[in-house]
């Protein structure tokens, strides 16, 4: 088994939480797991990747040009991954689910947190973890930090996708 | 090993002998250990009956502070000509001085590059001729100790001395170990001879660090 | 060592371990990327350090400490390394055991700041003298932790300097390391010449030609006999292989995944991996590439072929066989890349 997952978005929308509550969940599963991030020089505003692996076995190498999901959280986050949109790459575009944050009345701050929804559904369909142990470590980084509701939800409404 | 050597008439000699009668009065031979930058210093070898070890130009300040801080309970002596220390070796000597680490830095002046041939150093004189200021140098020379001291922290010493004063060279060098000894940083500039690169007799070696250098370079404490 | 039987950690992490478990006292660093985490991890974890005002004093300041009787380290990467070597020649020349990390980044010049293969001439070469240096290229993390271990031992038991030279990818992947899987190994005693009273001189200039020429080939003696317990290769799938690849490091990694698929189609691929770049495991490999079987060599590198000339410089001439580079210079090279160039070269 081996499942590769594409972060890409801006620096500052917390992909690297995203890859942080992902991957140790995965780690506590007792699986393998590599998480390597990119960015450019600039600390803030550029464009930021992460790429993540599970395998039951151990893993190599921690990139690749073809993963099979990819998730695309800003215009800078597409162009940085042309050569990842290959055919056959499920990718999720973050226009549709920042409508669908909008038409719920929430901010968009929350997408990264609606997209950890959708790969809890993901992980737990592919039966590499339990969504449960994801909303736990989100709660533990998030739980006390202001939008905590709106974040909550964010994370059911991406769950139930 | 050969023996080390100096040339005739050099100021090196006088200075390691201060230097050894200090350590030797203090009882602190066994435990000092003499870093020798590159130039006439690295001719310093087997001079005294110290440890000594030798470094690339400019890095026995680095190298020193390092060994300072492994073993705390040793004298470290960084033994440096004024190129080592103010120009290739400068920012590594200012940073060290910033941060008061407990080691003691002797610089030879001799306003410039002995070893090499006797070119342009941060300390040569304004119109001083040497054979890469060949119609004498046009600036005007670099006072280390002077820079530092508005940077040292309280408990730092600095002073510049002459080889032709030995009372005093003892004097400061006995300071200064002192300094270390409290774990404060310490520099003595040392103003010295060259005669075979100043291209000067006996007379005039001494005539040309009383008359030429002195009034440029004060001697004195300077801070501490 | 192993508090946990896993760990999931980031490279730079596993760098800090492994120092720190090889009996590092004190590291002298100057920050750039990609190793700065090494240096700000380490302070963190309350060790004894130093931020130095620029790489030399970093690395001069590994020599002081060394030559006082410690294990001192540095971490750099790119133009600092450069700066580094200013140090690591005098380690050389003195046989002080210095220990430097390498997370190379792109070159020439600042170039780009996480990832590649190009300071493999530089770990190597980069001194004024013959290269007697040791040059680890570590292609997991559990190997960049055993591999650290081991540069620590090798240079303090032999008293050359060594290099543990990996990338930015490797330093900052957060990734599973089997602690049960690395076998602990026991640290070399420290050691130093210059204790109190010993009156002794610890040189690195000469006054004649005779007397460095006299220390250099005692060194050289020292260096070969070193070589022939601290060179080392990995081989994977060689036996019946018709293409051996070359590739070290990450590279390697990536590689290994690549002949696991190739193997699936039938193509008879295996791979030589240097893990020691310097000394270069040259009778291992000449035995590699002179199988009957081989019908291509084949390098890959994240270089225009700095892994390449090594290979070629220390493969006996008579092996005739041909080659085919696949360099990619501060690229990564991805498991699709070699999976295709060696289909390629299987026609």
């Amino acid at each position: 088994m081996r499942y590769k997952i594409l972060l890409a978005g801006d620096g500052g929308q917390g992909i690297q939480l995203m890859a942080d509550i992902i991957s140790k969940t995965v780690f506590q599963a007792d699986l393998y797991i590599t998480s390597v991030s990119n960015y450019g020089l600039e600390q803030r505003g550029g464009a930021s990747l992460n790429y993540l692996q599970i395998s039951d076995k151990p893993i190599g190498y921690p990139k690749f040009r073809k993963p099979d999901l990819l998730i695309v959280m800003s215009k800078q986050g597409r162009q940085r991954t042309e050569q990842n949109q290959l055919p056959g790459v499920e990718t999720l575009n973050f226009e549709y689910y920042n409508g669908i944050l909008e038409k719920e009345n929430i901010k968009s701050q929350s997408l990264n947190v609606l997209f950890i929804g959708i790969l809890a559904k993901i992980l737990k369909e592919k039966k590499i973890c339990n969504e449960k142990e994801i909303f736990v470590l989100l709660e533990k980084r998030l739980g006390k930090k202001t939008n905590w509701e709106e974040n909550k939800r964010a994370f059911e409404i991406g769950y139930s996708k | 090993m050969p023996e080390a050597k100096f040339c005739v008439g050099c100021g090196h000699p006088i200075a390691l002998m201060a230097l050894n009668k200090v350590l030797d009065e203090m009882g602190l031979t066994k435990k000092a250990v003499l870093g020798l930058d590159i130039g006439c210093s690295l001719l310093a070898w087997n001079y005294l009956p110290v440890n000594t070890f030798q470094t690339h130009h400019g890095r026995v300040t680095p190298t020193m502070l390092a060994f300072k801080r492994a073993r705390p309970g040793s004298i470290c002596l960084a033994y440096a000509g004024d190129g080592g220390s103010y120009a290739i070796g400068w920012q590594s000597l200012f940073h060290a001085a910033r941060r008061d680490e407990p080691i003691t830095v002797i610089v030879i002046n001799n306003t410039i590059y002995a070893m090499t041939g006797g070119q342009t150093a941060p300390t040569t004189m304004h119109g001083e001729k040497t054979p890469t200021s060949p119609n004498g140098y046009p600036d005007e020379p670099f006072h280390g100790p002077e820079i530092l001291k508005d940077i040292v922290k309280p408990g730092a010493y600095i002073a510049r001395t002459a080889v032709n004063d030995m009372a005093q060279m003892r004097m400061f060098i006995k300071k200064a170990i002192e300094t270390q000894q409290a774990g404060h940083f310490s520099l003595v500039e040392f103003l010295s001879l060259c005669p075979v690169n100043w291209h000067t007799n006996g007379p005039d070696t001494l005539k040309f660090l009383e008359e030429n250098m002195k009034p440029v370079f004060k001697v004195g404490e300077i801070a501490g | 060592m192993k508090e946990s039987k896993r760990d999931f950690i980031t490279g730079a992490e596993v760098v800090i371990k492994a120092c720190r478990d090889a009996g590092a006292d004190i590291m002298y660093g100057y920050p750039i990327t990609p190793t700065c985490e090494i240096l700000s991890g380490w302070i963190n974890e309350g060790y004894a350090s130093l931020q130095t005002e620029d790489e030399i004093a970093a690395g001069f300041g590994v020599c002081g400490a060394v030559l006082a009787g410690q294990k001192a380290f540095t971490a750099s990467s790119g133009p600092g390394h450069i700066l580094l070597q200013d140090a690591f020649a005098m380690a050389e020349g003195m046989r002080l055991p210095f220990v430097m990390i390498v997370g190379q980044r792109g070159g020439p010049s600042s170039g780009t700041v996480i990832y590649s293969q190009q300071e493999v001439m530089l770990s190597c070469f980069g001194g004024n003298g013959e290269g007697m240096r040791f040059v680890y290229s570590p292609s997991s993390l559990n190997e960049l932790y055993s591999l650290t271990r081991l540069a620590f031992n090798d240079a303090w038991k032999y008293r050359f300097p060594a290099v543990l030279l990996t990338d930015g990818y490797m330093l900052k992947t957060t990734g599973v390391i089997e602690w049960e899987k690395i076998k602990d190994v026991e640290n070399s005693p420290t050691f130093t010449r210059l204790s109190d009273g010993a009156n002794v001189h610890w040189p690195n200039i000469y006054t004649a030609e005779e007397e460095l020429y006299e220390e250099v080939m005692v060194m050289n003696k020292d260096y070969k006999k070193a070589a022939s317990k601290v060179a080392k290769a990995e081989e994977y799938l060689t036996k019946d292989a018709k293409i051996l690849l070359v590739a070290h490091g990450i590279v390697a990694a990536s590689a290994k995944e690549a002949i696991v698929e190739l193997r699936k189609k039938g193509v008879k691929v295996g791979l030589f991996r240097p893990t020691t770049l310097r000394p270069f495991s040259k009778k291992q490999f000449d035995k590699a590439a002179s199988n009957k079987s081989v019908k291509k060599i084949l390098v890959a590198e994240s270089s225009l072929g700095q892994l390449a000339r090594i290979v070629h410089d220390e493969m006996d001439p008579e092996i005739c066989k041909p080659f085919a580079y696949l360099q990619k210079p501060a690229l990564g090279i991805e498991i699709e890349d070699i999976y295709n160039f060696v289909l390629k070269n299987n026609k």
